[in-house]
């Protein structure tokens, strides 16, 4: 089977940064390219960290393209420097990036990349959705021809990570997340309520490091920080794999629940502001729009993750 | 020096007359239309400019044709107030131009970030091309000259909802983005514009001129006097946004104030509402300057001597 063609529009982050990684050493997949947005952080750290992580796994000829500095309407907190450290990475320090992103707005190339080869690009967004719903809103054609759309975002049980309501990603542009929801794409939401199963722990961290590479290292450096994170403000040892978890869509399917729902956000100003919320008793009569993750096997998951991370480790060694 | 002026518009029988207004001012010169959804669809809004520049023998300046739609909220067109193609009974010809194939708000970063503090934006449609813009190049915010708004009801009450004006009610989280952005703007809210009733006597006065533009202003606002009197009972039409378009080179037509406006995008009954912290309960620094009175008679004039003017060079 060929691999999946994938675009990736993120906002690195821990977990995105890890994302880039298993995309890289996972064979079903075959990484497009990178549309970065702030989001954990501000716009010039996400597409300095987007460069950096993609040299570090010999993968700079991987385009990046910097995409928009603020959300729709929100403006951005900086409350992902507890969560992701100031660099947004954690306490890893890489390199400047030697390459540069494409000269191309972010919105634009996904428009021309996603326009030029219809139903043959599977994007994943997992940062705020700024750049696809602009996207959306200058070249709505787009939305046929995107082949599928996997998102990083939203709770639907689970509670919320940034709100007592609400999810980061979508709290950090509930504008855009409303545009993309209900603009016709097929979506496959991977919420709180899966990620959440998913925790790499410490111990996690030392397996990983019996290899003696800048990969292993690397993710120990960057964990490092989340880590700290959960323990101090969630109370529990390990961090969540929220964004990685995305990718488990093409690899490994069958260790999510999915189920079909038509799924809203609250763009209405008050104390949900950013709730993502699924229609599950079908009261609205509003047909489906997405297919939703509410389970998934957390420690198979890790597993993949954790040999992987091991071959790309050995791959590149010290 | 003539200002430079780029005009983002959705026309629309007003907007039709400020783009006449543009071409007859020598004040200024039009560099360039993007056009926008609002009064009629994008694909409508972008063929009714390019037959009004041709009409006017102006069909060197180009068209851009923006977004088709608001960002958030569902598309919203008014053929009740501006008839089936937006121009109410005018007949004009289909335009032997086509649009640039550069996307509106892409013709808007590229103009004013080639110009820097040169370009005066003046935006008399619902704002989704002018926040496209902010949101993909910030950088346009310190480098446009002014931006000249037509929109937002203050004291007035609302065309659209009983507290909302047509172009924020349109797309009002563009507004919000534009408002919030840090451009220099002037707003001319309903609170002016309705103080401009364009008359009978006034049609009668510029139809002594046998022209296609005298012609073309009978039939289209012939369509808008309809409406205003069967809705507002306002005997002739309000012009809005030619009176936006004339503040660029004739400021003292209106009297301003500094201050702070918001718009409510919280979805409930003010949805798209604007409004001025007159008190400065929050403490909060003007973002723009607002006109609250008017000089009707002054505006009106100009507006018909100009129009007299052109329809004299076409007849």
């Amino acid at each position: 089977m060929n691999p999946k063609r994938i675009i990736i529009d993120t906002d690195p982050g821990v977990d995105d940064a890890l994302t880039f990684l298993l995309a890289l050493a996972s064979p079903e997949i075959q990484l497009e390219a990178l549309t970065t947005v702030c989001g954990n952080i501000g716009i010039d750290k996400t597409t300095r960290n987007a460069l950096s992580v993609l040299e570090l796994a010999h993968a700079s000829h991987i385009p990046v393209a910097r995409g928009c500095a603020h959300p729709m309407l929100h403006t951005l907190s900086n409350s992902g420097d507890a969560v992701h450290g100031t660099s947004g990475i954690g306490k890893s320090i890489l390199p400047e990036p030697k390459s540069q992103p494409v000269e191309q707005h972010a919105i634009d190339y996904l428009i021309e990349r996603i326009l030029a080869e219809p139903q043959q690009i599977s994007l994943f967004t997992i940062g705020p959705m700024t750049n696809l719903a602009l996207a959306i809103r200058k070249e709505p054609r787009i939305v046929p021809a995107l082949k599928e759309l996997v998102i990083m975002g939203g709770s639907l049980r689970a509670g919320g990570n940034i709100t007592p309501q609400a999810e980061f990603n979508i709290h950090a542009d509930p504008h855009a997340a409303h545009i993309v929801f209900h603009s016709g794409i097929p979506i496959t939401l991977i919420p709180l309520d899966a990620t959440y199963k998913c925790l790499l722990t410490s111990a996690d961290i030392e397996r990983l490091n019996k290899i003696k590479s800048p990969i292993a290292r690397f993710v120990g450096e960057a964990t490092a920080v989340y880590m700290d994170f959960y323990k101090k403000y969630e109370g529990f040892d390990g961090c969540v794999l929220h964004d990685p978890l995305t990718l488990a869509v093409i690899i490994a399917p069958e260790l999510f629940t999915f189920e079909d729902h038509h799924v809203d956000v609250d763009i209405s100003g008050g104390v949900s502001m950013g709730n993502t919320f699924a229609d599950f008793m079908k009261v609205t009569k509003k047909p489906v729009n997405m297919r939703v993750a509410l389970d998934v096997r957390g420690r198979d998951f890790i597993e993949l993750f954790l040999e992987r991370m091991e071959t790309l480790s050995r791959f590149i060694s010290d | 020096m003539p200002k430079h002026i780029v005009l983002d518009t959705d026309p629309g029988i007003d907007d039709s007359l400020a783009i006449l207004l543009a071409l007859a001012s020598p004040e200024i010169v039009l560099d360039g239309i993007s056009a926008i959804h609002g009064n009629a669809s994008t694909a409508q809004v972008t063929t009714n400019a390019l037959s009004i520049l041709e009409l006017a023998n102006a069909g060197h300046v180009p068209v851009y044709k923006g977004c088709e739609l608001p960002l958030v909220q569902p598309a919203l067109v008014s053929p009740e107030t501006h008839g089936n193609t937006g121009l109410g009974y005018a007949k004009l010809s289909a335009p032997l131009n086509q649009a640039r194939a550069q996307h509106g708000s892409d013709y808007l970063i590229e103009q004013i970030m080639s110009h820097p503090k040169e370009i005066t934006l003046v935006a008399i449609g619902p704002l989704t091309n002018v926040a496209m813009a902010i949101r993909k190049e910030p950088r346009i915010v310190e480098n446009v000259k002014e931006v000249f708004i037509m929109g937002g009801a203050i004291r007035h009450q609302g065309n659209t909802t009983p507290l909302a004006e047509y172009n924020t009610y349109v797309d009002p989280h563009a507004a919000h983005m534009v408002f919030h952005s840090g451009m220099p703007m002037t707003l001319t809210p309903l609170d002016v514009t309705y103080q401009c009733i364009f008359t009978t006597d006034d049609l009668n006065r510029l139809l002594k001129i046998d022209s296609p533009i005298t012609k073309f202003i009978a039939d289209s606002t012939r369509f808008y006097m309809e409406f205003h009197d069967e809705y507002q009972k306002i005997d002739g039409c309000v012009i809005n946004d030619p009176m936006t378009l004339a503040l660029t080179f004739m400021p003292e037509i209106c009297d301003y104030e500094s201050l702070y406006m918001d718009v409510d995008i919280s979805s409930g009954v003010g949805l798209g509402n604007t409004f001025a912290d007159f008190y400065n309960y929050d403490k909060k620094a003007p973002n723009m300057k607002v006109a609250l009175g008017v000089r009707p008679r002054m505006f009106m004039e100009l507006f018909l001597e100009r129009m007299e003017k052109l329809a004299k060079s076409m007849s």
